[in-house]
């Protein structure tokens, strides 16, 4: 069938890891929009996870879509991976011209270390949450602790890296490369992967500093 | 005339079912204004004269245009210098003294036939499945009868400037023939006359590509800096579009 054909095909492989960044992207902006609502207090981001959960079946049907894709992204990463470990080191000496960016060359680490926090991030707000503690006071529990806030700052960090070579890859996979846009676009794979650790990190700081004190 | 003692480590190996080595030879007083091939020349001068057998690699108009030379140099396809071949690669650009590691462009779809030669015929195989335009047989079409505006002959044209030497497939992290095979569909996508086949052509082309063992791309830019006709990662963007368009769109 043509649709295992392009899945088995080398552009097809790193199509299906543009897509599925693409979408984790999207989630991650609005998750960036819904989680912004610390800042402004307790109250409100109460209000923004009772309204959001107040929407069972939704909140349910997204969750499995994103762990589909994110299962596509984690799975064709591997796969490609290994692949590209078998073309290592093929010379005696091993000289780059150009010199690959961190970020282009710890990929799958990067992309591993966030599947961890995922993990740990999924259960200790999701999974293990006590169902009378209100979620805004979990948070500021969990965040308040010096190591697991360390821990999602890492994180953070590692997820800027991933995204510096994975939104322009991105774009390149899909075949966007225009002279008119290509300078916008050098500039977006620096603020994109800034915005969120900025507003992702802000948040273990924020509780960490104190400065969330009255939260 | 400046000359230079140069240390050579160079890959022997017999043909594709024996094991190769690298063998050492140090050469005197090469003059600095030959070219990276006449060096090649003088070393088998030296070992014909020695009673051994001359280090076997490719080459053919010797000024940079037909795509057969080519070595990985000290770890870089075609040697040290910018969108330069081997053979228009001088012996100025190094230094007496220099340690030289010549190694043939290595691929899982390029077998080494001998020493330095490999077998490229796996690109060829890949214009076969889809590089090619349709043309009506009878009288030769007139000039300007098709209109391509100067703008888009000159895109085509930098495409078309892919002698298919095999350097980006020789340095590309993942082995992959993506410069190559994307430089032969943009040049003939871009014009009116690749038009008619453009939604096969694409997918014909990169299943063939997977076939014969390359890579895919991970966007690191290397194959885009060895080139000696300095095609641009571009034409890699044009043909991710083409294929696309054609896995989703064709017929």
């Amino acid at each position: 069938m043509w649709f295992i054909s392009f899945v088995n095909s080398s552009i097809g492989r790193k199509a299906i890891m543009a897509v599925t960044g693409l979408c984790l992207i999207s989630f991650l902006a609005i998750h960036a929009f819904g989680n912004a609502a610390i800042y402004m207090g307790s109250k409100y981001f109460q209000i923004y996870a009772d309204t959001l959960h107040g929407f069972p079946v939704l909140v349910l049907l997204f969750g499995l879509g994103l762990l589909v894709i994110l299962t596509a992204h984690v799975g064709f990463g591997v796969l490609l991976f290994f692949e590209k470990r078998k073309t290592q080191s093929r010379y005696r000496v091993a000289t780059r011209v150009v010199e690959n960016t961190f970020a282009s060359r710890t990929m799958p680490y990067t992309g591993l270390f966030i599947l961890l926090f995922l993990i740990i991030h999924v259960f200790g707000f999701n999974i293990a949450v006590p169902a009378d503690v209100p979620i805004s006071a979990v948070v500021k529990d969990y965040l308040s602790g010096f190591f697991y806030s360390l821990f999602y700052i890492v994180a953070f960090v590692a997820l800027a890296i991933h995204l510096n070579h994975g939104f322009w890859s991105m774009l390149q996979t899909f075949g966007v490369n225009h002279p008119r846009y290509n300078c916008l676009i050098a500039t977006l794979t620096i603020v994109v992967p800034v915005a969120f650790l900025v507003i992702f990190g802000g948040i273990p700081i924020y509780f960490m500093t104190g400065a969330g004190a009255s939260f | 005339m400046s000359t230079i003692d140069l240390k050579l480590l160079i890959w022997r190996q017999k043909n594709s079912d024996s094991l190769g080595d690298f063998e050492t030879h140090v050469l005197k007083d090469i003059s600095t204004d030959m070219s990276f091939l006449e060096m090649l020349d003088v070393l088998n001068e030296k070992l014909t004269k020695d009673g051994m057998e001359p280090v076997a690699f490719d080459h053919d108009c010797r000024e940079g245009i037909c795509g057969m030379c080519g070595a990985v140099v000290n770890g870089v396809a075609h040697g040290p210098e910018k969108e330069t071949t081997l053979c228009q690669l001088h012996m100025r650009k190094f230094a007496s003294g220099d340690t030289l590691v010549i190694e043939p462009f290595r691929s899982r779809a390029f077998p080494i036939k001998k020493d330095l030669m490999v077998d490229r015929s796996s690109l060829d195989r890949i214009i076969q499945a889809g590089g090619y335009v349709s043309v009506n047989t009878g009288g030769a079409i007139d000039g300007n009868t098709t209109p391509v505006s100067t703008e888009t002959a000159e895109l085509a044209m930098d495409a078309a400037a892919c002698i298919g030497c095999g350097a980006c497939v020789a340095s590309c992290p993942n082995g992959a023939a993506m410069l190559f095979t994307g430089a032969k569909i943009s040049q003939l996508s871009l014009l009116p006359q690749g038009h008619a086949e453009r939604k096969q052509r694409a997918t014909a082309m990169v299943a063939q590509m997977d076939k014969e063992g390359f890579g895919y791309c991970s966007n690191e830019r290397e194959c885009e800096a060895v080139c000696p006709k300095g095609i641009s990662i571009s034409s890699i963007a044009r043909m991710n579009r083409e294929y696309l368009k054609g896995v989703f769109f064709g017929r």
